[in-house]
């Protein structure tokens, strides 16, 4: 007999997802995962300007912010064959890594950590050993003893106050749990550092779009003119701003993240071997060096990837009618070709149909609809995204600078490329990526410097910023990687107005609910067969999907 | 030979004159200043910011044409109570079944030119008053939205009374597109106002433009007489 | 020690705690009154709030969000988050940074809503769509109209966060198709401050929080319920390219010459100067910049409708059903043209109608100068 259970609010991601699970000796057997919160942007979209979309749909969501923003831009500069300038490529490349380092580090230490950090067992650390264990995979300055056992008591105060605040209840003293205190004790300082680091990094966004979250963009480039001789524009003190904040936030993500992801990593093995799930890999790619239409010249190259099998990399097309496909078997809508077809999102529908149960209700029905998440296929089959897909692709594709970092950190844990595919490798692919990205924004910010002393200071083409030099009707479709996976918008414009916008989106891949054939997603799948040691506390499905980094806003939009 | 004899008949007092076109001329400056603020033409030119004004020379002067726009108003406002019987409210406002009556005749005689035997009046025919109250109602308008959005740059009490305006509609957007919207609407009443006029002074030969200037028109005799026999019937009744 | 009566330590008792003396401690109260704008005497409230009073319970609830709300709160720099979570409120509901999941998140909900009943601040990001019964926003199988029925009941007041929680939002913008509701419209009999902005400064956040917990009453509010402190100028009464604006000095497209140069992005949509924000005067991310700073006009994003405000892009309102390129002022135009064909036709038909009339009157000046000769 397999118990369900419910794990709704599932917290420490963006937005509302519930997950159920039924549970037959201590093992998952079937998980189901709902997005419970809808807002419908695809319908409010319609009628619009298309050059004001992208602020409705960076509004998807602010954890990923700017990514819809950049589709959305991009889709439209794809319908009205527009190019953008090679430095608003740059900006728009710089604000992308910003976005990464940002995420994927408050992603580690402030939804994740804490499945494999106990904060609690902190207070037993010793800050003497932990000082020297710190100084062991980092020198980042803040390690000495004073500094652990200061913190170290500040916690314990909080602790005594018995206002246990955003820590209250949680999972403490779970057999699941392995770190040693020192550990334990390290988690909890660099949590609270990064708390205060985050807010620095993204101020590159602030810079070029004015503010963070939800920075400004503009079809047809960027709105923030370089002005050498204004002292508001994009000038020297501007650009050498960017630089100081780019390099601190790769010193913060090289000595406190990477280190620390390690360091957690290796008390973890058993779960390189847990929630691996479908081993189908879908990436867009990213990061032009040449141009939105020139896939050959991106740092984060496309791919697909099937049963794991590293030695084929397929292709994607996204505008090509039979390959992307959004079905709603079991989705709280209904199409107008029936509720079985597929939809291209250039011929998709977002049209509103709840089924479920009227609240208060203790389960959702899974022999029927049960989620806002409509269900995307590649060709019938269900895709992961996402960190580990990208860092699989470019493993895979022979990219030297991708097999350089996966190799290293490989052997510094001492597991086989194998272990990738799970929880563990998920969430390691998270920081793996992010050190790429650093690099790139580097490259970048120097790029845009030697464009500027070459005198190009070029932001925007507005050439065909105003309607009248639009067709009657074009459409295009704006592909990118988010920070969660591959993302994009395709629009159809006509009379100068959106006809039709569709968003598929990096956790409608993961989240989605089954397909038709009976065919689980990514979430639903990688929570089959992982062990739960104690029912009343799921620790362990908070660990896989914590590993995607839900964002239930942007899947469900 | 028929002749007409006219008289002199003293219409629109001083006050109603000065009004008139003082307001007019108000009228004119705070469409042309308003219409700028709303869509300033470009210069380019590499003028120092600090050596030129004349966006925020523009705005001061609608803003201060508002202040004297409001205060000839007021004063036209109780000259409706106070001045001759063709200055009173009661030329505005549809009251009585009469005033009515008189307006479905001038619209039936004027503009849609069906009728041939015409209502003559000797100060505003009933449909020149209506639309006239109409006209001060969309002034209204544009002094309550318009003293709505000055409220917030203002620190003196006047426009502080308009406050809550901008509240009452969500914010200061949909206020500026109303007052932007009834500029549009007054524009066209203008245009109907001079045509108006115009056409009575061609078809009628009272001497109606110059009089807004001198305050005499010329009526008939007969018009004259046949109204004193009304006055007197109503005085009688 | 005199106020240790109660269990949980008090902000002067945590600060002495943290090694600062009692000289910092002041300097400190200083410095909040002066952000919040007290006068002198406001430094002694300022210290005696924070000498007495323990960690204020926070109830942080989600619904119809896209979480910048939350993101722009972690973004603050004074004070910083870790201390404001650590030292200030005892934040034990918030779906975004807990610990706990599923059945021990609600009990740690359940317990603050029973324990600190009229005590807790309550804190609402995002709107609640009332449709379909609520099952458009639904936690833990409840929806979110009931969560926050249930949630204000006990508040002591209730803090609006951005735009979805004070006007709905990108949401509630026209059809919206899920009913998509502000807070203020659904609590009933509680003060509730409203923050919006989408998402509002981070440390307009911050400061609007510990506000409310270090004085336990709520800042001074506008008409429409919005800390005077923050709210009550235009973006463009602040905005530093104003005097562009007055010199009449505009960029006319992006990135043109004029753009460059840091001309008033008036011509290109800026709603600065219909919004009420404090962009202008705190800027964004401890102050590095704000929206027109770097070149893109404001776009209203603390106005309610902002969304069906018209293009970002143009000034001058657009009329839905018109189509994208017709404005106030194209319609005006027209409709001025129409009236003026109009009364054209009408002088001609008055003058066929009328003609024998107008003749008479006409032949009859005629003679009459005739007979002069
Ligand atoms: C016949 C009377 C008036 C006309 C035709 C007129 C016209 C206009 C127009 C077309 C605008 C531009 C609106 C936009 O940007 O879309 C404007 C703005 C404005 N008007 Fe008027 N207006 C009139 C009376 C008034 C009055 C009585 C006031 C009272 C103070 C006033 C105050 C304002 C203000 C404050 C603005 C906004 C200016 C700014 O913030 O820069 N207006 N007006
Ligand atoms: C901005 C332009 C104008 C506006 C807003 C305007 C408005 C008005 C108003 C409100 C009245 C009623 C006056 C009262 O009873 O106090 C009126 C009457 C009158 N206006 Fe104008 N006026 C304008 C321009 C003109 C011009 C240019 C002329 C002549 C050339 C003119 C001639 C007259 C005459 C003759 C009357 C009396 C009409 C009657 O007998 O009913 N107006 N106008
Ligand atoms: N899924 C998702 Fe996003 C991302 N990354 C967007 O496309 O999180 Ni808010
Ligand atoms: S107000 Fe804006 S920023 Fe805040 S949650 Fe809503 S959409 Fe996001
Ligand atoms: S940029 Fe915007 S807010 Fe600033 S002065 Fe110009 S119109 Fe006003
Ligand atoms: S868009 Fe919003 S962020 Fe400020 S400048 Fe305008 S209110
Ligand atoms: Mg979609």
């Amino acid at each position: 007999m397999s118990t369900r259970i419910v794990v709704d609010p599932i917290t420490r991601i963006e937005g509302h997802l519930r997950i159920e699970a039924d549970i037959e000796d201590g093992k998952i057997k079937d998980a189901y995962s709902s997005g419970t919160m809808v807002r419908l942007l695809e319908k409010i979209l319609l009628g619009r300007d298309p050059r004001d979309a992208w602020a409705f749909v960076g509004r998807a969501c602010g954890v990923c912010t700017t990514v819809h923003s950049l589709a959305s831009c991009r889709s439209v500069e794809d319908a009205l064959d527009i190019v953008v300038p090679p430095n608003a490529e740059l900006v728009r490349n710089i604000m992308f890594a910003t976005q990464y380092m940002h995420d994927h580090t408050v992603h580690f230490y402030h939804l994740h950590a804490l499945d494999w950090v106990d904060v609690v067992d902190a207070l037993n650390a010793d800050p003497k050993k932990t000082s020297e264990l710190a100084q062991s995979i980092s020198h980042w300055p803040k390690s000495s003893p004073g500094y652990f056992s200061d913190l170290q008591k500040r916690i314990k105060k909080f602790v005594e106050s018995g206002q246990l605040g955003i820590f209250a209840n949680g999972y403490w003293g779970h057999p699941a749990y392995k770190l040693p205190s020192e550990v334990n004790l390290i988690g909890l300082a660099h949590y609270l550092e990064a708390l205060e680091w985050q807010k620095e990094i993204v101020k590159v966004h602030t810079i070029f779009g004015g503010k963070n979250p939800h920075p400004n963009y503009l079809v047809g480039g960027m709105a923030c003119s370089i002005g050498l001789d204004d002292a508001s524009a994009i000038n020297a003190e501007r650009l050498a701003y960017v630089g100081t904040l780019l390099q601190q936030g790769k010193e913060f993500i090289e000595q406190v993240y990477i280190p620390d992801l390690l360091a957690i990593a290796s008390f973890y093995p058993e779960w390189t071997k847990i929630g691996g799930g479908l081993g189908n890999y879908l990436v867009y790619g990213d990061l032009p060096t040449n141009g939105y239409r020139d896939e050959s010249s991106f740092k984060l190259p496309s791919g697909v990837i099937l049963n794991k099998n590293l030695n084929e990399v397929l292709d994607a097309d996204v505008r090509d009618n039979d390959e992307i496909q959004e079905f709603i078997h079991n989705s709280w809508y209904e199409y107008s070709t029936g509720d079985e077809s597929g939809l291209h999102p250039w011929k998709g529908e977002t049209n509103l149909k709840y089924t479920g149960p009227k609240p208060p209700y203790d389960h959702l029905n899974f022999d029927e609809k049960y989620s806002y998440l409509k269900t995307p296929r590649w060709k019938g089959h269900a895709m992961e995204v996402g960190p580990l897909a990208r860092m699989l692709v470019g493993y895979a594709r022979g990219r030297e600078d991708f097999k350089e970092v996966v190799d290293s950190a490989l052997s510094k844990l001492n597991v086989p490329a194998t272990a990738l595919f799970s929880t563990l490798g998920r969430t390691a692919a998270r920081g793996l990526e992010t050190q790429l990205i650093i690099q790139w924004a580097m490259e970048f910010y120097e790029q845009l410097l030697t464009n500027i002393r070459n005198g190009d200071t070029r932001m925007a083409d507005t050439s065909k910023f105003d309607p009248k030099h639009w067709p009657d009707q074009a459409q295009g479709v704006g592909h990118m990687e988010a920070p969660r996976g591959a993302l994009a918008h395709w629009i159809v414009i006509e009379d100068k107005k959106i006809k039709n916008y569709q968003m598929v989106v990096p956790s409608t891949w993961n989240a989605s609910p089954r397909d038709a054939n009976g065919k689980l997603s990514a979430y639903e799948s990688s929570l089959v067969d992982t062990p739960v040691a104690n029912e009343e506390q799921p620790l362990e499905i908070l660990r896989t999907i914590h590993s995607f980094d839900p964002c239930m806003a942007c899947a469900v939009h | 030979m028929k002749t007409v004899r006219l008289r002199r008949v003293y219409v629109w007092q001083m006050p109603v004159r000065i009004f008139h076109w003082i307001n007019a001329l108000c009228i004119l400056v705070l469409g042309v200043t308003g219409y700028l603020i709303s869509n300033p033409p470009v210069f380019l030119s590499n003028a120092e910011a600090s050596n030129s004004f004349w966006f925020g020379t523009n705005r001061f002067i609608h803003f201060t044409t508002a202040y004297i726009f409001l205060s000839m108003l007021i004063m036209r406002l109780y000259w409706a109570f106070v001045g001759n019987k063709y200055a009173s409210w009661r030329n505005f406002i549809p009251i009585n079944k009469k005033f009515i009556q008189k307006i479905g005749g001038v619209l039936k005689h004027d503009i849609l030119l069906l009728k041939t035997e015409e209502d003559v009046s000797i100060g505003h025919n009933a449909l020149a008053g209506f639309s006239y109250f109409m006209f001060f109602l969309l002034t209204l308008i544009m002094i309550v939205t318009g003293f709505g959005l000055y409220a917030d740059s203002s620190t003196w009490f006047l426009p502080k009374l308009f406050a809550w305006v901008p509240a009452l509609f969500g914010g200061d957007y949909l206020v500026r597109e109303i007052h932007h919207v009834t500029m549009w609407i007054l524009v066209v009443f203008i245009l109907i106002h001079l045509y108006l006029v115009f056409l009575h002074d061609q078809y009628e030969g009272r001497g109606e433009t110059s009089a807004m200037i001198s305050g005499y028109k010329f009526i008939e005799e007969e018009v004259i007489e046949k109204q004193k026999e009304e006055r007197q019937i109503e005085r009688i009744a | 020690m005199n106020s240790t009566s109660t269990k949980r330590p008090t902000y002067y008792e945590e600060l002495r705690r943290k090694g600062y003396s009692r000289r910092e401690f002041m300097q400190f109260c200083t410095m909040i009154a002066a952000y919040m704008g007290l006068e002198a005497n406001g430094v002694a409230q300022v210290s005696e709030a924070l000498m007495s009073h323990p960690r204020v319970p926070v109830i942080w609830l989600h619904f119809q969000e896209c979480t910048c709300c939350s993101e722009s709160f972690i973004r603050s720099s004074h004070p910083m988050v870790a201390d404001i979570i650590l030292d200030k409120i005892s934040l034990d509901y918030t779906e975004t940074l807990m610990a706990a999941a599923g059945h021990q998140a609600e009990a740690a909900m359940e317990k603050t809503m029973k324990d600190s009943y009229g005590e807790y601040v309550l804190c609402v990001e995002g709107s609640v769509p009332v449709y379909e019964d609520g099952a458009y926003c639904c936690i833990g199988g409840r929806s979110a109209v009931d969560i926050l029925d249930e949630a204000a009941a006990g508040a002591k007041a209730v803090i609006g966060w951005g735009s979805c929680a004070c006007n709905g939002c990108v949401q509630a913008a026209s059809p919206n198709p899920t009913g998509a509701t502000p807070i203020h419209k659904l609590i009933k009999g509680k003060p509730i401050i409203k923050v919006p902005g989408c998402p509002p400064i981070g440390e307009v956040m911050a400061g609007v929080l510990v506000h409310l917990v270090t004085f336990g009453r709520i800042p001074e509010l506008d008409r429409i319920g919005r800390p005077k402190a923050f709210y009550s100028k235009r973006v463009h009464d602040s905005c530093y390219r104003r005097p562009f604006y007055d010199a009449g000095l505009f960029v006319e497209s992006f990135d043109d010459e004029n753009a460059k140069k840091g001309y008033c992005l008036y011509r290109v949509g800026c709603k600065g100067p219909t919004t009420y924000n404090a962009c202008g005067i705190m800027r964004w991310n401890d102050g590095v910049s704000y929206p027109i700073q770097s070149g893109h006009g404001c776009i209203g994003c603390s106005e309610e409708n902002f969304w069906d405000n018209g293009s970002f892009y143009t000034r001058v309102p657009n009329f839905p059903g018109f189509g994208i390129e017709s404005n106030a002022d194209k319609i005006g135009i027209a409709a001025a043209g129409l009236t003026a064909a109009g009364l054209t036709a009408h002088a001609v038909g008055t003058r066929l109608k009328r003609k024998k009339e107008h003749d008479k009157i006409l032949e009859e000046g005629i003679d009459n100068a005739n007979e002069l000769n």
